[in-house]
């Protein structure tokens, strides 16, 4: 695991990471949190996006750790679902 | 003369939307039948036209917060002419598969890079709606 991690991620990792935290993060059933988990994925890849191979390798290695997080969360916050929906997501007449 | 109608036309009334009328009805037109049975099961329209698929990922590209809709067209690679990185490559294939509520395989989805791959894709795709 540890000798895994310290080896910089491919590209192709990279994206399945990001494209399996936005997947993740589009199942919480709340809007807001819906919404900031797909804007902290996208501004944290962003953000990482010209880091050095070490570095690249630690960032990879905590967004494998937040991706955990989230799938976690999204079990927990299904069972505690808003009752309505967020004005947000009201299609406009 | 009325009173003597009465049982006739009643007759006539009654019988037709009887379940074995609307059976035989349904048999003598197959196609009926076959939407008649398909529409209850299924949640999304069998058919998709290949202009709907155009249109709809156009107005998905469109709607994206980065994208300049003058530039997009059914021709339009996402990278080259649309100005996107890989990043927002993902996410536009993301919006694509919710809107036409697919579930497109990592495999497949690094490949999607331009409007006529997604379009190719979509209108292919069985289960999109």
């Amino acid at each position: 695991m540890a000798a895994a991690a310290a080896a910089a991620p491919t590209r192709a990792e990279v994206l399945s990471l990001f494209r399996s935290l936005l997947r993740t993060g589009r199942q919480f059933s709340d809007y807001n949190i819906r919404e900031y988990t797909r804007r902290r994925a996208a501004d944290a890849f962003r953000e990482n996006r010209a880091l050095g191979d070490a570095p690249a390798a630690a960032a990879f290695a905590d967004g494998k750790k937040q991706l955990e997080v989230a799938k976690r969360q999204a079990v927990v916050y299904s069972l505690y679902a808003p009752k309505a929906k967020s004005i947000m997501e009201m299609k406009l007449q | 003369m009325a009173a003597a109608l009465r049982p006739a036309i009643l007759r006539r009334i009654r019988l037709s939307p009887s379940p074995l009328a609307a059976a035989a009805s349904a048999a003598s037109h197959p196609h009926a039948l076959a939407r008649w049975l398909s529409r209850p099961m299924s949640s999304h329209d069998a058919h998709l036209t290949r202009d709907e698929v155009v249109d709809r990922l156009l107005e998905v590209l469109k709607s994206h917060p980065k994208v300049d809709p003058s530039k997009v067209s059914p021709e339009a690679h996402f990278e080259k002419d649309l100005g996107l990185d890989s990043l927002d490559t993902v996410e536009v294939v993301m919006a694509i598969e919710e809107e036409f509520k697919l579930e497109i395989p990592d495999q497949e989805a690094d490949k999607i890079d331009s409007l006529p791959l997604a379009i190719e894709y979509v209108a292919n795709h069985p289960m999109a709606g």
